[in-house]
Parts: C-alpha cells; structure tokens; sequence
C-alpha cells in the first residue's frame, strides 16, 4: 500500500480537516484568552503591580560610581499597601512582591526610587504591572465552539469514508 | 497566568494522551485470543516482559536501539520547547503583557531557543544518523557501540539540568500548599532562565537565579555528548565502510553526517570552555566577561565561534536528508552529486568564518566587521548550489506526490526565502537597521523550521516501513505536510514583514497597530503545533494499525535503479524472516532522465558545452531575425505617431547609459537577440501550442504585455489603441521570426547528421 492517489472526495479527505485546524487555532486563540479573562478574577493577582526590592549591599553597588535623580521616600511616607508589598518584598527569596491596594507613588516607583527602611537604602522598582486581560464576554464561549467545529472538520476524513462504507454495505 | 502551572499541566496532559493513544492502538490490535478478560498470569506476564524491555532498552549498544532512543528523546525535547512556542505566542495575542508577565515571555522565549536548538535539533538527527548510517555505509554498526550509548545517555540529565527550572517551580509551588515558604526557599527561588538563548554577558553573570548555574551544567554535559556522539561518526564513516563504498560513491546522508560531525568537533569544545569561563564569573569572580578586567564582547565571540557553526551542525543533516529523499520520489538521481558534496565541504568551513555577522551592532572594528559581511555573503553560494541542485535534480522527473515529497518541496521554498533574507542580512548597513528586530526571527525561523523539522518529518515517513515494516496513514501524512508548510509560511512570513517595518523582537509589549499580525502569526503557530501532533499520532498508532509492508521494495525503488543499501538491508531482512520473495518491478529505467539522454532545449544530444553552444547560438540567430522583423512594426509605430522614441531612452538609463533614444534602441536589439530568445528555449516546453509557431506566437504575447506597460508614455483613446495594435503584431512578427529561424536551423542540423551517417 505504497502511497498513490486517493480515491475518494478530495473535499472531505483533505479541505474539510484543512478548514478544521484552521478553525481550531482561531479557536485556541480566542478560548484560552476568553477563559483566562474569565478564571483571573478567581486567580488573583491581575492589576497588582510587582516591586523588586533589592537589598542594602546591591543598593549600595548598583550606585557605587554614579548618583541618577531618584525619588527619595522614607518607609514611613508610604502607603500602608506599599509598606506591606515592601516588606514582604524583602522577606522573599527573590525580592519581589505584588502591591495589593492604593499604589499613589506608582509613578516614582515605575521610574525606580529609594526607599530607607530601618536607616537602609532600598532599590525598589516595577517589574511587571500585571494589567487585568480584557476579552469580549462572548470570545470564551465562540472559541471554544469553533474548537468543537474544527475538530469535526479534522474527523470529517474518517466519518467520511464510514459513512460511504454504510451506503455501499446497504446497497450490497 | 501561573506559567509553571500552565506549563507543568499541559506536558503532563499530552504526555498521558500519548500514553492513552499508543495503549489503546495496542489494545485494539492485540485483542485477546479467547475474546475474554485478562487473567492474573497475563498480567504478571506483562509486568515482566515491561521488566525486561526497560532492560534491554537501558543497556542497548545496538545503533538502532540507540538512534530510536534518540529520536524518542529529541521528540520529548521538541515538544517541550514547542510548549513553550505555543505560549509566547499566546502572549503576543494582545499588545500589553496581561498574560504572563515580561519576565516569564523573557523565559519562554529563552527556553523555547535552547530546547529546540539543543535537545530537539540534534538528538533527533543524531538517532536518523545511528540508524540509518550503519545501514547507508554497509557497517555492522556504529564505531564505538558503548561510546554511542554513553553519548545518548548523557542526554537525559542534561535536559533535566537545563529545564530544572520549570520542574523546581512546579514542585515550589505543590509544596508551597503544605511547608511554610522559608523551609522550601530553594524552590522559590530557582525559576527558568530570562536572559535569552544567547546568554549575553554581563546580564547573564550577573542575574542571580541559580538555575543560570543548573543550565551552564547541562549545556556543558550536552556538549560532551555530542562531542562523543561526533567523534563517533567520524570513525565509523572513515574505518566501518564496507568494501564496495569508497569516498566517491558514499552516499549523500553519511557524507553531511561526517561533515556535521566535523563541525561539532572543533566548535563544542569552545562551547564547554565558555560556559565553564562563564561560570568561573559567576561563582568564582574571575573577570572574562566584566566590563573591568575582561569583556562583554568576548563572550559574544566565543559564543558565537560556536553558536554560527551549530546552525550548520543542524541544518546540514537536513540537506543531507534532502539530497537522499528527493531523487527517489522524482525518479532522478541527484544532480551534480560531487556538487553537493563540495557544497558540503565549502559549508563547513566557511561555517567558522561568519561569527561576527551577529555583531554587527557592537563596536568590533569596522574593517574586521567588513571581512565577516564578505564571507556572509559568500556563504550563500554554497547554499544556493544545493539548493539549484535540488531544483535541477525535480526537473522533468516523475513526481510521485507522496507526503516526503511534498516535505521535500515546501522546504525549498521555505529555505530559498530564508536563505535570501539572509542574504540581506549579512549586509552590514541592513543588519544595522534590522538587528533585533522580528526580521531576523522570520529569517532564521524560515530555515530552523523551514527546511530542518520538515526533512526530519520527511524521513520518518520515508523510512517508517523500513523501521516498523508497517505503513502509516498516507492521506493523514499528506495533510500533515500540507498543514506544517502552510503555517510555517503564515507565521514566518508574517514575522517577516512585521520586522521588516521595525518592530523588536523580545518583546512582552508592543504598539497595539501590529496587534492583527501578531495574532496572524498566533494562529499560524497553533497550526504548527497541531500538525506535529498529528504527526506524532499518526507515528503512534500506525505502528500497531498501520498496514502491514507486503513488499520488499515498499517505495518501488528499484524501478528507477534508486534501491539504495538501507533498502537493500530491509529486503535481505523481510527474505529471512517473512520469506518474501524479493519484489521485481515491471519495467526500470535509468535514473537520471527519462529520454535517458540529457537532451537539449532544441533537441539532440552531446555534452552540456556542445548543447549550451548550439542553443546559444541559435538563440542568437532567431533573436536577430526576429528582432529585426519586429523594428520594422515598431518603426512603423514611430512614423505613424503611436510610438515615443523617447521611451526607448528611457530604457537606457537604468543600465547607466545616457538617456538617448539611439542608445536605447542598441540595448533593446542586443536584449531581443540574447535575453528572450533563451528565456523562448527554456520555457517553450511549458507553454501552449502544438507547433514551434504557434509557442512562439503565444511567447511572444506574453511579453508584449511587458513591452506595452515599459514604453508606455501616456497614449490616450485611439493612440493608445493604435499603439496596442502595433506592440501586439510586432511582437508576433518577434514571435514568429523566432520560432521559424530556430524550426530552419534545427532541419538542417538533421540534414547534415543525416549526410554524416
């Protein structure tokens, strides 16, 4: 059974599953940001800035030889979530923590500033803003019905040949 | 979204669907004999037949063992790293970084780069090597059977080392749910590496994760392996040939895999000495790679003296698959077989002079910057040989539209449009504009993806009735095809054009105007993704529902003289164990050209000089005339005003003559008389008509569209008609003159062979 020319639909055998796949990727494209926008809320997490908070010694070397213009704040001037997400900053093995409330020195903080804490200096910046994804409501459910579609299309070779099969069994 | 999680999830899933499919596909070819339940017996019995297959397996020194363990291992690896694809492209569906954040698109991306380059690439072409190159060259088996067992196994933990990352995270993140987080620091801390495959200095020496560590160790481990697995090959080739293969008829496959080994050879080593200088700064404060004391850049180079050759290293054992697989499915041997192999040669040691073109940007010495774009450029010679070669070896063959030919062809147009952009970018001033941008992405892709897993997938349909002696899904495998090469091209091209127009690549966030490309590019991608599995389950369950092989010559090979030594090993194989009786086609021909005569455009035989000449100058000849009949329509044009001499000035100019009408007309006679007559020769085959006339008449149509749109200078209402009218007969006069001068010279080239006979 070497590989020789189908005979059968060309229509069924190989466009039909080419327009399923087709759909299927629109579809993983559309379910899994869909789904996501829909399970994130659950997650936790989304529109919560993370800070990196480095150390007195990396403070230290990371301005050893130049002085840039940074926002200068006291512990105390921060916000009490800004406190917390410091802290707990700190307390994390890799120095990073999400702020989980008002974030008024957002802006200095995305610029990079230096925060003393207990009569030390701290690099502290904004790694990553975390913005909540945004998706239609209807981008979940009609991604997840093209994926159902497409995978139709993908069997459509063998439900195909099943079907003709039948027909010819009945007509014998 | 919690990558580790994301991540850890899906390989396990497909890892179960594989485990599912392949047991169900057994389960459903083997039922049992008494269509009964399975005892107690059966099962202990199964439990120690699994016992000593793990054994077996474990302790295997045979080639092919060890190259289906490799393939095994590089298809693992492959998924692994396409993952990875498949969610950085997920990232780039909306323009902010809402999905993951930067710093793991930064992994992603990182880790998709080094699993598919070196634990995908390799292994894979290492297991067709072991498998099949023993077979190839007539040996009994690999040089050194426990050395090529160690290298494989070196593998495994090296993988483990460089992708522990993601494992730590997962198993941190399990823990984290039972033991407070300052007992399981070690967890918390290690994450995938973010710094991009190439692990520039000083971000690399100086970012703290300790998986940069864990990664150094199984880069280093992996390139011992392949360094064994090199030096392997190049023994076998060299001392386990059998008597009848010499250096000049060993086949295509093992001279790339021998070549490929070289390269390895001279550039792993540098490789291990860089990664253990990088984690010398590291851990132990030495300063190769400090701004002070040493040099960012130098790690550039060193990674670089490496990293170039290795594109090579992988994309040379698929031209060598390409050269092998081509010619059986067009019914021709491969042309200009020497060609190839001097190509092969040239690649390799140009490979280790082209390093620096991925510095363009940096402040290496303009002059040396200079030599590097030289020998960039030149490397696309080599290239390009194969790659007419390939073309040239397909023309006027008997195409037998199989899934590895279909492999085969898209590949070429995907390398053709790879290995031009590439061209472009080994030139120093477009290098500039488009470093780092997702050109160079679309440019690379194009060849990594374009030509190397599609030959990987040709030669696992080209030679799964030979390794299973079962068929697989034919109608499947053609889809597959179909599928990878559509969305390699939607998605790379598509990478092409965003880049060309300047956005950076490696990035989380981009301007939300490229935001429907990007999401192209997504969805191309996801079609990549679903080709490979359906590939890998076409693997799967044909090889316990596929069609049993019923023949000794399953790819009717020896029809074209194309039954090569790996078949010849099939065959002796299904005569002993299944008593097949050796297949016999019904007719063979030679197999490089039907007519098995090279024959010329106008007809006869002789040597490619003697052809070249006669077509020439016939071409001369029928151009001349025919050129000369049409100035007699054009001229006309002129006198009744339809025509503007002027345009034929215009003409001249792109050549760097002067814009002068007389000028102008000299080119236009010299073109008529050398460029289109050849072009005649090369297309009338291709072209409608029964007759030499009637070709030449139909030619001569489809230029003249050319020439109305070229010497348009504005007619309008009836000049325009007029002018038309006169382009149109006059070039049928071209045309006809042609075609008439070529039919005069050929019947008298008869004639005097007939008074010579």
């Amino acid at each position: 059974m070497s590989e020789s020319a189908d005979d059968g639909s060309v229509l069924f055998t190989y466009v039909a599953p080419f327009l399923g796949v087709l759909l299927v990727a629109v579809g993983i494209g559309g379910a899994v940001p869909g789904g996501y926008a829909i399970a994130q809320e659950q997650i936790g997490g989304c529109g919560e800035p993370s800070i990196a908070v480095e150390g007195p010694e990396e403070t230290s070397q990371r301005f050893a030889t130049s002085q840039p213009q940074l926002a200068r704040f006291q512990f105390a001037e921060l916000s009490p979530a800004e406190r917390a997400a410091f802290r707990e900053g700190l307390a994390d093995a890799r120095g990073e923590a999400h702020v989980e409330g008002s974030f008024p020195n957002g802006p200095a903080f995305r610029n990079g500033s230096l925060v003393t804490y207990e009569g030390e200096r701290h690099y502290v910046t904004v790694v990553s803003e975390n913005p909540c994804f945004q998706a239609a409501p209807l981008q979940f459910p009609l991604g997840l019905f093209a994926i159902g579609l497409g995978v139709v299309g993908i069997l459509t070779p063998p439900l195909y040949r099943k079907l003709v099969a039948l027909e010819r069994s009945v007509e014998a | 979204m919690n990558r580790a999680i994301v991540e850890g999830s899906a390989l396990a899933v497909l890892a179960l669907t594989v485990a599912v499919v392949w047991f169900r596909a057994r389960h459903a070819a083997r039922p049992e004999s008494d269509g009964g339940y399975t005892t107690r017996e059966e099962i202990e019995f199964e439990i120690g037949r699994l016992q000593s297959e793990v054994y077996r397996w474990l302790t295997t020194t045979n080639h092919r063992d060890i190259g289906l363990l490799y393939i095994a291992f590089g298809t693992i690896a492959g998924l692994w790293g396409g993952v990875d694809a498949m969610m950085l492209r997920t990232e780039l569906l909306t323009p902010p970084a809402d999905i993951w954040t930067p710093e793991t698109y930064n992994a992603l991306f990182t880790t998709h780069g080094l699993t598919m380059l070196i634990f995908f690439v390799l292994p894979v072409f290492f297991g067709v090597g072991n498998y099949v190159l023993p077979l190839l060259i007539g040996a009994d088996d690999m040089a050194f059977p426990r050395v090529n067992a160690i290298g494989f196994w070196l593998l495994p933990p090296a993988l483990l080392l460089a992708r522990m990352g993601l494992l730590v995270q997962v198993g941190g993140q399990v823990l984290s749910l039972f033991l407070p987080d300052e007992s399981i620091q070690f967890f918390l801390t290690i994450r995938e590496v973010s710094i991009g495959w190439t692990l520039y200095a000083p971000l690399s020496v100086q970012q703290p994760n300790p998986q940069i560590d864990l990664l150094l160790l199984g880069l280093h481990l992996s390139g011992i392996a392949t360094t064994v697995g090199a030096i392997n090959f190049i023994v076998t080739v060299v001392y386990e040939r059998g008597d009848d293969v010499t250096w000049a008829n060993l086949d295509i496959f093992s001279w790339n895999m021998l070549v490929t080994s070289g390269i390895a050879l001279f550039a792993f080593p540098l490789l291990g000495s860089a990664l253990v200088m990088l984690l010398l700064d590291r851990n132990l404060a030495t300063t190769f790679f400090a701004t002070e004391g040493g040099g960012a850049i130098l790690w550039q180079h060193l990674f670089w003296f490496w990293g170039h050759p290795e594109v090579y290293i992988l994309f040379l054992p698929a031209t060598g698959l390409m050269s092998t697989i081509l010619p059986k499915f067009v019914g021709r041997k491969l042309f200009g077989y020497q060609f190839i192999v001097y190509s092969t040669l040239g690649l390799a040691v140009l490979s280790f002079g082209v390093w620096a073109h991925h510095m363009f940007t940096t402040s290496v010495d303009p002059r040396v910057k200079a030599s590097f774009m030289a020998i960039s450029i030149a490397i696309a010679v080599p290239s390009a040989i194969k790659v007419f070669n390939w073309i040239t070896t397909m023309w006027d063959g008997d195409i037998q539209l199989s899934a590895p030919f279909i492999l085969c062809a898209g590949s070429i147009g995907t390398f053709i449009v790879g290995g031009v952009t590439g061209v472009f970018l080994a030139v120093i001033p477009i290098d500039i504009l488009y470093h780092g941008t997702y050109y160079v992405v679309g440019h690379f892709h194009l060849i990594v993806v374009g030509i190397i897993p599609f030959m990987m997938i040709a030669a696992s349909y080209y030679w799964y009735p030979l390794i299973t002696g079962r068929w697989y899904d034919t109608r499947l495998a053609k889809f597959q095809s179909v599928l990878l090469i559509f969305g390699s091209v939607v998605t790379f091209m598509t990478l092409l054009i965003i880049g060309g127009v300047g956005l950076p690549r490696r990035q989380a966030i981009y301007p939300p105007e490229y935001q429907l490309a990007q999401q192209i590019a997504t969805v191309g991608a996801y079609v990549i993704g679903l080709s490979a599995l359906l590939w890998l389950y076409n693997m799967l369950v044909s090889y316990w529902r596929g069609a049993v092989v019923q023949t000794t010559d399953p790819w009717k090979l020896k029809a074209t003289n194309q039954f090569t030594k790996e078949w010849q090993w099939f065959e002796e194989r299904m005569v002993e164990k299944y008593d097949l009786e050796p297949a016999t086609p019904d007719s063979t021909r030679r197999s490089y050209a039907p007519e098995l005569e090279p024959m010329g455009l106008l007809g006869g035989v002789g040597s490619v000089a003697e052809n070249v000449y006669r077509n020439a100058s016939a071409a001369a000849a029928g151009g001349f005339v025919g050129t000369v009949l049409m100035a007699g329509g054009l001229g006309t044009a002129i006198v009744v005003d339809v025509l503007d001499p002027v345009s034929f000035g215009e003409i001249a100019e792109p050549v760097g003559l002067p814009a002068d009408p007389l000028f102008g007309a000299a080119l236009f006679l010299v073109g008529g008389t050398v460029t289109w007559p050849l072009l005649f020769l090369a297309f009338q085959e291709y072209l409608p008509g029964r007759y030499l006339f009637e070709t030449g008449t139909v030619f001569a149509t489809l230029i003249s569209t050319g020439f109305a749109i070229a010497f348009y200078t504005g007619q309008q209402g009836l000049v325009l008609l007029g002018y038309l009218g006169f382009v149109l007969v006059a070039h049928w006069a071209y045309g006809l003159g042609l075609a008439v001068t070529f039919q005069f010279l050929q019947s008298r080239r008869r004639k005097r062979r007939r008074a010579e006979e």
